[in-house]
This record gives C-alpha cells, sequence and structure tokens, in this order.
C-alpha cells in the first residue's frame, strides 16, 4: 500500500523560456510583431489604434469602433460578414480606455485575405445613416439590460471615482451620448485615429515571409507617425458610494484606488502582495469571504496597467444582506496584510503558484505573444519576466507588510456598492 | 489527427494518454459519468453541489486546493445536466501532486459538517449571481420544464430551487458519492510531455487500490415524443421583450447531429446566417438573433433566441421567423452557403484542438460516448454533410409541433 498522507515530492521550476516574437518595422514607429512557431494550422491577427475611448467625448470612439464594419460605399455591412464568414474567420473588436483593437482568429491559409477584408471596411467605411440608425437603437438597448445588472453599475461608478482627476478617463456611456452622436462626429473621430492611427500589428501563425512583408504593406497607409500622448497619471476620489437598485438579492462591491505599472519599482512586489490578498483560489480574500464565510460565489483582485499608469481593483457579488459584513472583512483582510507578517508557509505556497503561472502564461504561442505585449506596452522586454521570478524568489514577509502599509491604506480606498 | 493511448486498470477506470513534447504543463482530466439528470426529482442541484463538496477535502488531504497551488498548478470543473469534469493543470514534473490528490479524493471523501454548510452558501449565492439577480437569467429554469416534461433535463444544472439546495443532508451527500464516485463510473485522462510506461506505472500506484464500487446503470424516463406546440407566456423586469423557440432533437450519437449542428449554424451562428440577416438586418424585427444546439447526450434541443426590437411585436416576428423556417425547409441550400458553415466549423475545430486541456475534456467525453477515437472522426462526419441532407433535418427537426416557445414579456412595455 502506498502512503497517502505524505505529499509526493515537488521539484521548483528554476527557469522559464521566454520566446519573443519577430519584429518587422511598418514606419518609424510602427511595429508588426509575428509570432512564427505555430505547430498548427490556426493563426491570428490584431490591429491595434490609438482610438482608445479618452480620444474623444460623450462615448465617440466606443460608437465608431462599434460601427467598424458596418459597411463601405462598395460593400454592405452583410456582405462584409459574408466574406469574412465564407473564409471561416472569428473578429472581436474591443475598446479600452487608451487603445482600440480589432481581433481576427481563422486558419493560416486564409489570413492574407481576411487582412485585405478588415482593413478595407476598416479604413473606407462610410457610416451609412440606416447602419449608424440601427447601431444607436441596439446600445441603447443593451444600455438598459446592463442597467439591470448590480455589476454593472457598480463598475460604471467605480470608473468614475477611480479616474476622477481626468473626465476623459472617466467617461462612460450615458444617455445623452446617444443625441449628441452625429454623422460628421463618427467621420472626424475615424478619420484622426483609424485613418492614421494604426499603432502596432500582431501577426499568430505559421505564414510565410512574403505575407508578411505584404502585410506591412498594407498596414503602412495606416500607421500613425506621431507618438501619442497618454495621462501621466490618475488620482482616484477616495471614498463610498451608494448605487440604489431596487429589488436586487445580491450586492455588488468594489474597492481600489489609482496605483502604477511595470515602470514602477513597486511593481513586481505587489503583483505578489495583489496574489495573496485576491487573485488565486487560495487567497485570503476567497478564503474567507467564499470558503470561510459563503458570503459570495467568486471575490478576487486585481493590478490593472495603463501606459503611464495602473490601478488595483477588488470585485465581488455578495447576498444583498450580508454586504456590509463583507466589507468589513475585506477591510480586515487588508488590515491583516498591514499588522501582521505573512508566515513563511503561505509566502513558499505563493511563491510555487505564482512560478506555475508564469509557466503557463508564457505556455504556446498565443500566450507568449500577449505576454510579450503586456511587457513591450510599457517599454519593457522579456527580462522583465527574469526579474520578475526573481522578485517571487526573493520577496520577504517584511517587504510584502512594508507594501501593505504604503499601497492599501483604507482611506486612500474608492468604494462603490451597488444592490 | 490527436494521437493517444489507453488501457484500463483492473477496477475499471478507464485511462486515455495523450503525449505533447511541446508543452512544460500536465493536464490530469477526471471525468464522472454523473450529471444534473441523475438526481432525484426531489432533490435537484445535488450533482453540482457536490462538485463544490469535493473540493472540501478527502481522507487523507485536509483541503485540495493548497498541495496543487505548492505544486505550481490550479484546478477547477464544471457540472453538466450529463457529466461532471474535473481538472487539473500544472507543471508535468509535479504531475503525481495532481495523480495523489485525485485518486484521494476518488477514493473516500472526508468534507465537514462545516464545509457543508459554507458550500451551500456559496452554491445558493452562485444561484443568486447567475440565475435569479440578472435580466433574463432564469430563462433556463422556465424553459426546460417546458420542453421536458418527463426526462430530467427538465430541470437546471444548479436545481429546481434554492430550498432544493438549503435542505441537504449530509446523509444525502454521502449516499451520492457512493453511488457515483468509483473507478467504473469515471475516466481519467492524463496529458503531457511524459512515456507511457511512466503514465501506467503512475495510474496503477495512485489508482490501481481504489475499490472498482458499483457500476451506476443508469435508466432515464425517455421523453415522450412531442406532438403539440407549447407557448409559455412570462413577465419580467427586463427592459425588452426576449423569446426561446426551442425545437426538440435526437442523442448525441444519433447520426444526424452533425447535420443538425450545422443546421443550426445556418439559421443564426454568425451575422451572415439566415435568421440574422432577414430578422434583424433586412426586416429590423430584432436586435439580436441566435441559433444553436443544446449538445446534450440524451434527445436534445436547437433553440432559436434573440430580443425584439422596440415596437415590435411578439407576433410579427412569430410570423417572420418562421418563414424563415419554411424557405430553409422548402428550398434546398446553394453549395457555397453550406462550404461558408464547413470552413468555420473547421476553423473552430483546429483552434479547439491546439489546447491541451481542450484536447484532454474532449478525448475524455469522446471515450464516454464509446470511444475516444471519435474525437478524430468528427471532422469526416461534418465533411460528409450534404445540402440534401440539410434539407432533410430542417424538415424533420423545424416543425411546430416539435416547439416549445417561451416570451419574456417587459413589463416596463405595458
Amino acid at each position: 500500500m502506498i502512503n497517502r498522507s505524505e505529499a509526493p515530492a515537488l521539484s521548483t521550476i528554476e527557469s522559464i523560456d521566454f520566446v519573443a516574437p519577430k519584429i518587422h518595422r511598418i514606419n518609424d514607429m510602427v511595429n508588426l510583431l509575428h509570432m512564427d512557431e505555430v505547430a498548427n494550422e490556426t493563426s491570428r491577427f490584431d490591429l491595434y489604434f490609438d482610438a482608445g475611448k479618452i480620444r474623444g467625448e460623450k462615448s465617440i470612439a466606443s460608437f465608431v469602433s462599434g460601427l467598424l464594419m458596418s459597411g463601405t460605399h462598395e460593400k454592405s455591412a452583410i456582405q462584409i460578414q459574408e466574406e469574412i464568414n465564407a473564409l471561416g474567420g472569428f473578429i472581436e473588436t474591443g475598446i479600452s480606455a487608451e487603445s482600440s483593437v480589432i481581433s481576427m482568429y481563422c486558419l493560416n491559409e486564409n489570413l492574407l485575405a481576411l487582412f485585405e477584408i478588415i482593413t478595407d471596411a476598416i479604413t473606407h467605411v462610410s457610416f451609412d445613416a440606416q447602419e449608424v440608425k440601427d447601431f444607436i437603437s441596439d446600445r441603447k438597448q443593451k444600455l438598459q439590460i446592463n442597467r439591470e445588472k448590480v455589476s454593472f453599475l457598480a463598475q460604471a461608478n467605480f470608473q468614475k471615482e477611480l479616474f476622477a482627476s481626468d473626465a476623459k478617463y472617466a467617461q462612460v456611456l450615458e444617455d445623452d451620448h446617444f443625441d449628441a452622436l452625429t454623422v460628421e462626429n463618427l467621420k472626424s473621430f475615424h478619420k484622426d485615429f483609424y485613418l492614421q492611427g494604426l499603432e502596432r500589428v500582431v501577426v499568430v501563425g505559421d505564414l510565410p515571409s512574403s505575407q508578411i512583408a505584404r502585410i506591412c504593406n498594407m498596414a503602412k497607409i495606416m500607421a500613425f507617425t506621431q507618438k501619442p500622448i497618454f495621462a501621466e497619471s490618475l488620482q482616484n476620489k477616495a471614498g463610498r458610494i451608494e448605487v440604489f437598485k431596487k429589488d436586487a438579492i445580491q450586492s455588488a462591491i468594489r474597492v481600489g484606488r489609482t496605483l502604477f505599472n511595470k515602470n514602477h519599482e513597486d511593481f513586481q512586489d505587489i503583483l505578489i502582495l495583489n496574489t495573496i490578498l485576491g487573485d488565486f483560489f487560495g487567497s485570503r480574500l476567497m478564503a474567507n469571504i467564499r470558503e470561510d464565510k459563503g458570503y459570495t460565489y467568486g471575490i478576487g483582485s486585481m493590478i490593472a496597467e495603463l501606459q503611464n499608469t495602473g490601478y488595483f481593483l477588488i470585485a465581488t457579488e455578495v447576498g444583498a444582506d450580508v454586504r456590509e459584513k463583507a466589507i468589513d472583512e475585506i477591510k480586515f483582510e487588508i488590515e491583516r496584510l498591514q499588522n501582521e507578517l505573512v508566515t513563511e508557509g503561505e509566502l513558499e505556497l505563493v511563491r510555487n503558484y505564482m512560478r506555475g503561472q508564469l509557466l503557463k502564461s508564457a505556455d504556446g504561442p498565443y500566450a507568449m505573444v500577449d505576454l510579450y505585449l503586456s511587457a513591450v506596452l510599457q517599454g519593457k522586454d522579456l527580462e522583465f519576466y527574469n526579474e520578475a521570478l526573481h522578485s517571487i524568489n526573493s520577496i520577504t514577509a517584511e517587504r510584502l507588510q512594508e507594501l501593505a502599509k504604503k499601497y492599501l491604506d483604507w482611506n486612500d480606498l474608492t468604494i462603490v456598492t451597488a444592490g | 489527427m490527436i494521437q493517444f493511448e489507453r488501457f484500463t486498470l483492473e477496477n475499471g477506470l478507464r485511462v486515455l494518454f495523450l503525449e505533447d513534447v511541446t508543452t512544460p504543463l500536465a493536464v490530469v482530466n477526471v471525468l464522472y459519468d454523473v450529471g444534473a439528470r441523475d438526481e432525484s426529482e426531489d432533490k435537484t442541484g445535488f450533482a453540482h453541489l457536490f462538485e463544490h463538496l469535493m473540493f472540501g477535502g478527502s481522507i487523507n488531504i485536509p483541503v485540495f486546493d493548497t498541495p496543487l497551488q505548492s505544486a505550481g498548478g490550479e484546478n477547477n470543473a464544471f457540472t453538466s445536466n450529463d457529466i461532471t469534469n474535473y481538472y487539473d493543470v500544472l507543471p508535468v514534473e509535479n504531475i503525481e501532486t495532481a495523480l495523489w490528490l485525485e485518486s484521494d479524493r476518488m477514493l473516500s471523501l472526508a468534507f465537514t459538517p462545516k464545509s457543508l454548510e459554507v458550500q451551500r452558501n456559496v452554491v445558493i449565492e452562485e444561484f443568486k449571481q447567475r440565475y435569479l439577480n440578472q435580466p433574463y437569467g432564469d430563462v433556463w429554469l422556465e424553459l426546460r420544464p417546458l420542453t421536458y416534461e418527463k426526462h430530467p433535463y427538465k430541470w437546471a444544472t444548479i436545481g429546481k430551487s434554492l430550498k432544493h439546495i438549503e435542505d441537504a443532508t449530509m446523509e444525502d451527500v454521502k449516499a451520492f458519492f457512493s453511488k457515483h464516485y468509483c473507478p467504473q463510473n469515471a475516466i481519467l485522462c492524463i496529458a503531457g510531455n511524459l512515456e507511457l510506461e511512466n503514465v501506467k506505472r503512475l495510474s496503477e500506484k495512485w489508482f490501481g487500490d481504489i475499490p472498482a464500487g458499483n457500476k451506476y446503470e443508469r435508466q432515464l424516463p425517455k421523453e415522450p415524443l412531442q406532438t403539440a406546440f407549447r407557448l409559455k407566456e412570462i413577465e419580467r423586469n427586463v427592459p425588452t421583450d426576449a423569446f426561446y423557440y426551442a425545437f426538440k432533437m435526437p442523442d448525441r450519437l444519433h447520426p444526424d447531429f452533425y447535420t443538425i449542428d450545422a443546421l443550426s449554424d445556418a439559421l443564426g451562428r454568425d451575422k451572415s446566417a439566415r435568421l440574422y440577416v432577414t430578422l434583424k438586418k433586412e426586416q429590423k424585427l430584432v436586435s439580436d438573433i441566435n441559433a444553436y444546439i443544446m449538445g446534450s447526450l440524451d434527445d436534445g434541443l436547437l433553440v432559436i433566441s434573440g430580443k425584439l426590437n422596440d415596437n415590435i411585436s411578439f407576433e410579427q416576428l412569430d410570423k417572420a421567423l418562421w418563414k424563415v423556417l419554411e424557405t430553409i425547409r422548402e428550398e434546398h441550400m446553394q453549395p457555397a452557403e453550406l462550404d461558408k458553415i464547413m470552413v468555420k466549423i473547421r476553423t473552430a475545430k483546429a483552434f479547439q484542438d491546439q489546447g491541451l486541456l481542450n484536447r484532454a475534456m474532449g478525448l475524455s467525453m469522446f471515450e464516454l460516448l464509446g470511444d475516444a477515437n471519435g474525437i478524430n472522426h468528427e471532422s469526416d462526419k461534418y465533411k460528409e454533410i450534404t445540402t440534401q441532407d440539410i434539407h432533410r433535418v430542417a424538415n424533420d427537426i423545424l416543425q411546430k409541433d416539435r416547439c416549445s416557445l417561451l416570451r419574456i414579456k417587459s413589463k416596463k412595455n405595458d
């Protein structure tokens, strides 16, 4: 019989192979990143534009992003979709505060043809009046539905408080944005931030260099030639906001503050503090608020990055009757990090878990290119992840306590509840 | 082509091995042949509650997650109406940790009364978060009992009501474990940069001495043939009217399964599909419309769902929708349309097969269906589909007598 009460021996990850994509220049400011080692016929391309929400007012950036496939003078929206689908393409569009991205997932044999279809659709979008009208009506309906969700209400109001120092970052979709929308505004935003706004192209897939050269060539006309400017720093408004939602049986909670990104000396170490607090299943918030109290299905914390800055966020949905208790426990867990040293046992577990996660985030061409992007966006390279391994290996309980005191003072945090 | 090896331990545990030398990670996937369909009608939501309890500690291990996290890994699980599936992803060097954990909880559970109480609460909060406190969240709680009268698909995985979860006792849970959680009712898949001999040795070492248990013989009532259209209209505090047309379709192993999947793609997979183009883009009746199949193992459903535009009535939509369905029943589609559907299926499959975890889950699921190698025949089965086949199944499936319609009326529109 084997001894089941004894855990099998473990080996520790010593080093991780980080693979950089090949860099092709589109112009002096814009690159194409190509991850070519893909062992199957899958492929993806992403087009990043300097057309994030902060580039306009009254949600214009988000409206333009939503209308990119709405048709040109030559092709209707339906024709464009027919062409994409006939080549088996799966398209995704997304927009964040600082960037707009269009991604295409397809077989490598169809990538070049799809790239042509997509760039033609983006550059020649005509903002047909009927398409715009239908789009607005859809968006209005979606907004009404979202407003029935406590998570949406909490997030939208949290964003306003979090980015209180900069109105463009604080923008969330409001009813009057629909009334302010004109075809002229759409066209002018599109001209400024798409026709001359391409920041970066990413290609993952086994493709011949001749195709990459053609893609660079096609992309050149949209590539920007001036370095874009982003907020250097942002400041949250500390304090509590309560949003009322009639008959809600759960309340959504958001707690957080503005912070910094990879370029700050405390960044590597605060990632570890964040993991302990709320970034994995065994985290303190999960262990206490879900696994001990049963107040929630899930609670988590994260560190998010912007071009020059970043922020920290805790998010959860809890039973409406235990909302205040849950907030007390969140406060308790944050203060425990300030008042007590993390034990060596817990720290060793988190070290092992984080090394495993880093290994996973470098596994395979798709994960690896995203990991690489996350570094280069802040002007770093893959050395950042070797440094991350070093930080994980050498962090101390005292250092974590110091960071908790420095950055997680309860009085500095924004707290938003909806329900 | 997914290459794999297969062997069975003496206690009846089926083991699949998928070699992949390109990744530093390994996957251990354990599929248990038990889902919400195996619950009794007065104790629903049990398979899923039980899945939560499987993380509450086993006979030799107080907490499941901690050793796995110490090994640099993570894990999760899901329950459906058909199966319960647990998986661990970790660095391949530490694969024994996952085998130790999974074998110990197959051997015997040992969670405390407190763990039961907490997980009951967690599941109740999950019930609220996903089904009760979301606009349209309770659709499946309403649609399932409308479409199924006899078969246990008539309740959702989460359960019929909060009360069934609240009432779960320790005795119920123990009985459920001994009935369903044993080597004979499980499929283990090990994937990663490993060698077959090693996989055989490790499987035998950790799972070989677990008692075989009793093979669970499933005897579920068959859903009688639906012979009349069903309609249910409910009112909810939602901003927009929504509709769900559910058509009966055959089980997962039926020869027409893949053809019906392709039919649903033609109707509503994407923005060039028939329902989207006709009802949204041309006639502007809906803001959104999709068609899909549920993919269940027993007799399933093809569902068409969407939301109405403002000032459009359910009756207007109904007339237009049946007209689109009549067209696909009456006229053979052009080969170009079928080609489009096929290239999307091929692309989706290529992406699905590239992740190790997906492949491990896929192999386990096909083994449950009778042969893991079925995963390699799937593409051929799609390729064989002709426009005549689509025409035939459209006439078979898209009949009003086999349809149940749920309408959710917005209270605000009154």
